[in-house]
């Protein structure tokens, strides 16, 4: 293989670093929140959708912590079922492999799909727009821009919505 | 740093002996009041007064042997039942009770006999309760013995009574978690009234708790009352004034006090009834017998529960709502009785109503729930 | 600030390896069915690693370039967005790709609610289906589901409803009668069952009877029953409350075999009434007594 010139790599290496820098003084990403026609039979009350909203906002956050230090617990206040066992297997499939990667939001737009009439699951759309930037043994590999779907379904527990599935790519 | 040590160790040592100089020379002369400050007094019964004291000092100290021997009847009965008329028996909540304070109010005095009327504040993990007594004091040669009221506990005969138990029990789903599967459903409860009202500078919500369901239910009751732009201005629940355990189609009113928070404030009441399965039994049956209101200064509603099972209820939770002429709901109070309810045998009550609201009240509905240990019911 | 940053990354990004190295194709499928086996051809060579990570899996592999990678179908079985970065030496290639859930049902998440509730309640129950694929991934292309519920006298009520991102729901009558009904969910091969329990409504009326014991009355209830003729079960409360001169005298007694039972003072004029939950019954009065 050719070698690149040491500027370029230099610029490689440290651009996902500085523009992660840059982020953390970033303002939070944008967030949407529309509700679709059919949320089935039941009508989303405000401070529902208001806690939704915040409860699934914090399951990201959450989740790119634990995906950026690897630490499976840490997914533990805002996942429960599937979707938890599913990101703590990543997170250990990471650990293994020493891979680190860190999901920085830009914009969600959610939409409320489907509340269920007994209110024991809630299902959002998120057109989620975001950086990932994947590093091994705390060097940066590479940055994707990554503009995808993910479908959550929420369910109520003592003191807050849990995500249940998150999918994405849907 | 050293020298600022020793300059409060002085002025500490100098406060202290003078506080001890002071207690001695002016001592506390409202002693008569607490049962622990009874050492000073023991030994004087040359009125009829000192008599009293001495004995409900006595008492307060749990000194059953002292306070026995110093009565004029002791020989009507034992030092046990002495005790025992004090203390309770069953495991009722005045097993559990500290004599709190006393008062004692002369009724008429002669040379050789005298009539108190001594009120003992029993302190209980659900509050004080009074234990009025009318004491007879008499002289013996050169000094006064009080002659003691017992109130001798019934006395349950030998018999069998035919009880046909039903219980519900309880078993869940598991700590696993397989959404969608079933687990037991929760008791449906509806609330059927609720009224806020302004009282003694706060909020207070009265209202009523149906279970709708089949099985029994474990209630609670949260409220928030939200001010008018939405915000939460205080949340409280109700904790005692509710009967936890509902069996099916059975009411429990609630009272849920916020302090500090006036009617005017408020715009909207959140209610939020909650409820759980819990296993339970359908007894003891427990009858509320010749309930009464009794008009002001002593505004109150008293009567009688009659255990009609077999089992010994240790404590009893009486709750009572009162309505209006119109139906609505006008105050909630609630009492424990602090004998124990042995089976076919009568115990007072009595649930204090304060005086403005006893003139509103038409109608009342009283409900106990009842503990027994190791049960709750 | 935020997309400033981005713009310049990106395109730093870009011109990295159009202007100053080789360009090498490797061409990754948009979308891949979980748990399926695929390749991806490379060009180039010499030894590279790549790097395929999401929210649903993280896989790293040493390749040759030049030779596909091949993918086998226990590698990806989590639907979800990943990235891959073939990276040999300096010189890294990325691609982005989805895994989706495979075409056939596995699994319901049938949620039926409420277990437990009176007879002839129209819409009164709920059941709401999630489909999923053998590897719990959301099965978001429509799918056929059929509700079905048999009730304890042998009728049965059929809903079919189509998924929409992965959830169908529907509504259904609770039955006439009392008993245990049997709530059935399908799609494709996959079926789920939930018992749900018909329980009997209010007692349509209270009736009691009354007679002498001495100076007391024995009150019992008739045998309670809902309006739909299923009986009360045991353990509901009815409350006998007697009324005399200014006082009353309340008792609250659980049904047993179907009545309730209690006995009471017999007081001279004394009005009695009964009730169960919001139901008033009948009133007896007093004529003897004390």
């Amino acid at each position: 293989m050719k070698m690149k010139p040491p500027i370029t790599n230099w610029l490689r290496a440290t651009c996902p670093i500085l523009l992660a820098g840059l982020l953390l003084g970033a303002d939070r990403p944008t967030v949407e929140v529309t509700i679709a026609d059919t949320t089935g039979s039941r009508s989303v009350e405000k401070h529902t959708q208001a806690s939704v909203v915040r409860d699934y906002l914090a399951a990201w956050h959450a989740m790119g912590q634990a995906m950026e230090q690897n630490q499976p617990e840490l997914l533990d206040a805002f996942f429960v079922g599937v979707a938890k066992d599913k990101l703590a297997e990543t997170v250990r499939a990471q650990q293994n492999l020493g891979i680190q990667s860190a999901y920085q939001e830009q914009s969600h737009h959610l939409q409320i799909v489907f509340y269920s009439p007994e209110g024991l699951s809630i299902q959002l759309l998120d057109d989620v727009e975001y950086d990932l930037v994947i590093g091994k043994h705390g060097k940066t590999l590479g940055t994707q821009h990554v503009r995808t779907r993910y479908v959550a379904v929420l369910t109520p527990t003592e003191s807050k919505w849990k995500v249940r599935i998150f999918q994405g790519g849907s | 740093m050293k020298r600022g040590g020793y300059l409060l160790a002085l002025v500490l040592a100098i406060a202290t002996v003078g506080l001890v100089v002071v207690g001695t020379v002016w001592p506390n002369q409202s002693a008569a009041a607490n049962p622990d400050a009874g050492a000073r007094l023991a030994s004087g019964s040359s009125s009829p007064q000192d008599a009293v004291n001495t004995l409900l000092q006595q008492i307060g100290r749990r000194d059953w042997s002292a306070a026995y021997s110093g009565l004029a009847n002791k020989n009507d009965f034992s030092e046990a039942e002495f005790a025992s008329d004090l203390t309770g028996n069953y495991g009722s909540l005045r097993t559990y009770a500290l004599l709190d304070g006393f008062d004692v109010h002369p009724l008429r005095a002669s040379t050789d006999e005298a009539q108190f009327r001594a009120n003992l504040r029993w302190a209980s993990v659900v509050g004080t309760f009074d234990d009025p007594r009318d004491l007879r004091v008499v002289r013996k040669g050169d000094h006064w013995q009080v002659a003691w009221p017992l109130m001798k506990e019934a006395r349950v005969p030998p018999q069998v009574i035919p009880v046909n138990y039903l219980r519900w029990d309880v078993i869940n789903r598991g700590p696993q978690d397989d959404w969608g599967t079933q687990d037991v459903e929760a008791p449906h409860v509806r609330i059927v009234a609720m009224h806020p009202v302004d009282r003694g500078g706060g909020v207070v919500i009265l209202g009523e708790l149906l279970n709708e369901d089949v099985v029994p239910a474990f209630v609670t009751v949260k409220a928030a009352l939200l001010g008018a732009n939405g915000a939460t201005l205080a949340t409280e629940d109700s904790f005692d004034k509710i009967s936890h355990l509902l069996l099916p189609k059975q009411v429990s009113p609630f009272r849920i006090d916020f302090r500090n928070v006036r009617l005017s404030q408020v715009d909207s009441v959140h209610i939020q009834p909650s409820s759980s399965l819990v296993s339970a039994s359908a007894d003891p049956v427990i009858g509320i017998e010749s309930q009464k209101l009794n008009p002001v200064p002593d505004a109150s509603l008293t009567g009688e529960l009659l255990n009609q099972s077999g089992q010994v209820v240790n404590v009893a939770h009486v709750i009572g709502t009162f309505y209006d002429g119109n139906g609505q709901i006008v105050w909630v109070a609630d009492s424990y009785p602090s004998r124990a309810l042995l089976p076919q045998t009568p115990v007072p009550f009595a649930i204090a109503l304060p005086a403005d609201v006893s003139s509103k009240v038409a109608s009342y509905h009283v409900m106990t729930t009842s503990y027994r240990s190791g049960h709750a019911q | 600030m935020k997309r400033w940053a981005t713009a310049l990354c990106g395109l730093l990004s870009l011109l990295a390896p159009y202007g100053l190295a080789q360009p090498s194709a490797w061409r990754f499928p948009p979308t891949v069915q979980a748990g399926t086996a695929f390749s991806v051809q490379t060009s180039g060579s010499g030894p590279a690693t790549l790097y395929v990570v999401g929210t649903g899996d993280a896989l790293q592999r040493s390749v040759q370039l030049g030779q596909s990678i091949a993918f086998s179908s226990e590698d990806l079985r989590n639907a979800g967005h990943y990235v891959a970065l073939l990276v040999a030496g300096t010189e890294t290639q990325s691609a982005q790709f989805d895994v989706v859930a495979s075409t056939q049902p596995a699994g319901l998440s049938f949620i039926a609610k409420p277990s437990r509730l009176p007879v002839n309640q129209v819409n009164g129950l709920s059941g709401v289906v999630y489909v999923l694929d053998a590897f719990r991934n959301l099965l978001v292309q429509p799918q056929r589901v059929t509700f079905e519920l048999s009730d304890p006298s042998g009728g049965t009520q059929s809903r079919v409803a189509t998924t929409r991102n992965g959830v169908a729901w529907v509504k259904m009558n609770s039955a006439t009668k009392a008993g245990s009904s049997q709530f059935r969910a399908s799609s494709g091969d996959i079926r789920v069952q939930r018992a749900v329990l018909n329980v009997p409504g209010e007692p349509c009326t209270v009736k009691m009877n009354s007679h002498g014991a001495g100076q007391r009355i024995v009150l019992e209830t008739d045998p309670l029953r809902d309006c739909n003729g299923n009986a009360v079960p045991d353990g509901t409360i009815v409350t006998f409350t007697e009324v005399y001169g200014g006082q009353q005298t309340t008792v609250d007694v659980p049904l047993k075999r179907g009545v309730a039972r209690t006995e009471l003072l017999a007081r001279s004029r004394a009005v009695i009434s009964v009730a169960s939950g919001v139901v008033m019954g009948n009133e007896i009065r007093v004529t003897g007594g004390q």
